[in-house]
């Protein structure tokens, strides 16, 4: 079977809009992943995700150890350009990436202006499953109450993350991706804690 | 359906573009994003924001119900209806409960949304700001610094001139206690179902060239006064003559050959719906 770049883009793009809007729901892409024959060093998930926003309008940047292979591909599939991670209104974090890596690229990521939250990066972050781990509460727009989250490695982008969203509006977005083809969401305006409490960081 | 066009109209990049945008839309609650707003078959103003959203977000399994001021059938919602029916396929249908996708001008469902459902509403203007700053750079301004003494005193000028406030429609609400945002003209009566609402809603201005959203369970509260609190549209001891519901919204009509007024549903699917549920059980 082949991907069908209308109706599973389309598909893709609803549970997106979904995952956005009710953040912590897991929504499965298993199906358009079937769809999909392309041969990357990255998640299929991912690949989707890359075809499903980009073009040349936008910029991307992948963090990964094989940096080229995969932006060559990216940039083959849709056109769009690879730019700096301070500029790119994609950011890819793929699961090879070094810790301080990815703190880099968090840190580097743009939050928008005040007058132009919107010129913010969506960050793209590959785990090895969204449902398993610690549990954390979510809690905000699109979420009724409180909802819990069960993810790997916290921790080790959630100081940062909550540092980039101190200032709403400004902030990032982040999607997650992984090997069971799952997708789950956290914009800027979800507050996650632990066991009651807000995780501390240093200001 | 027609096949000399690419499925829901629009080419896959202009999707692209509006779909970005409405991502950002929904992250950021109330901030109007702005959108290239495409070229319509229909004149701008007539609601082809809520229809490039509607494009967007189509696909096969969906089932659209499109509303004009209430009602299913006037020529607005028909043409929009007949639009994308025509480039996509899908059913297109009346009932509230069984649309996926509800393009609304002017009103919310009287029936109370649910999570499967999106919510899409026309906006002719979406800066609430926009009646005392023609700018948009200085309005964009105003938002960034939350300056919103404006709008604050909009209403404070109504309440000394009339001794209330006296938006009929387009009430201005704020959105997750940040953004001022206009909830496109529908009634006060409307304003509180935006309010933690179940289902995610999006507002499109295709002239204006903006998207804006709010997210399901979102805080949504009309601008009002401690001591001028915000009010709905009264129909206290009113009720439709069709199936004399009360808590709804009512139209004020005419009645050309006696002179006198009566009051029926503006929502026109739910009145049908009631009148039909009454009649199958025998009540006259």
């Amino acid at each position: 079977m082949k991907l069908d770049v209308v109706h599973d883009l389309q598909a893709v793009y609803r549970k997106l809009v979904d995952a956005t809007s009710r953040p912590g729901t897991v929504m499965d892409l298993q199906r358009e992943v079937r769809a999909l024959d392309v041969q990357a060093n990255c998640l299929s998930a991912t690949i989707l995700f890359a075809l499903t926003v980009l073009d040349p309008e936008v910029t991307f940047k992948v963090i990964t150890k094989q940096e080229e292979t995969v932006s060559r591909l990216i940039n083959q599939l849709t056109y769009s350009k690879s730019v700096d991670v301070s500029d790119a209104d994609f950011i890819f974090i793929l699961e090879d990436a070094l810790h301080e890596e990815m703190e880099e690229a968090l840190n580097q990521a743009k939050v928008g202006n005040l007058s132009n939250p919107h010129e913010s990066a969506m960050i793209i972050l590959e785990v090895s499953d969204v449902t398993k781990g610690k549990s954390m509460k979510l809690s905000g727009p699109g979420i009724q109450g409180e909802t819990i989250l069960n993810m790997q490695n916290v921790p080790n982008w959630m100081a940062m993350r909550n540092e980039k969203n101190v200032e709403f509006p400004l902030g990032i977005d982040m999607y997650f991706l992984d090997h069971q083809h799952q997708l789950l969401a956290i914009p800027r305006t979800t507050q996650i804690k632990e066991n009651g409490w807000e995780i501390k960081w240093d200001m | 359906m027609n096949k000399s066009y690419n499925f829901a109209f629009f080419d896959e990049g202009s999707k692209r573009e509006i779909r970005r945008a409405t991502l950002k839309a929904i992250a950021i609650p109330g901030y109007q994003v702005p959108f290239a707003s495409r070229e319509m078959p229909i004149g701008r103003g007539w609601g082809t924001g809520g229809l490039q959203l509607t494009l967007s977000l189509i696909g096969k399994e969906d089932v659209l119900k499109v509303i004009d001021q209430g009602s299913d059938e006037s020529v607005n919602a028909v043409n929009i209806k007949k639009l994308v029916s025509d480039t996509t396929g899908i059913r297109t249908t009346d009932s509230t409960r069984e649309a996926t996708l509800i393009q609304s001008r002017h009103r919310v469902p009287e029936v109370s949304l649910q999570q499967d459902q999106i919510l899409i509403l026309q906006v002719p203007l979406p800066e609430p700001l926009r009646s005392f700053e023609p700018s948009e750079y200085e309005t964009k301004k105003l938002h960034a610094e939350r300056e919103y003494s404006g709008a604050w005193l909009m209403l404070f000028e109504q309440i000394m001139k009339y001794g209330t406030m006296a938006t009929d429609a387009d009430h201005p609400v704020m959105v997750h206690d940040r953004y001022v945002s206009a909830p496109s003209p529908i009634p006060r009566f409307d304003n509180p179902k935006l309010d933690y609402s179940e289902a995610l809603i999006l507002l499109g201005a295709g002239r204006e060239k903006k998207v804006y959203a709010v997210p399901p369970f979102t805080k949504v509260t009309s601008l009002a006064f401690d001591d001028y609190e915000f009010e709905k549209e009264s129909f206290a001891n009113r009720e439709c003559i069709l199936c004399t519901s009360k808590d709804v919204f009512l139209d004020e009509l005419v009645d050309q050959d006696t002179g006198a007024t009566y009051f029926q549903c503006n929502d026109t699917s739910n009145c049908l719906d009631i009148v039909n549920q009454k009649q199958s059980l025998g009540v006259k």
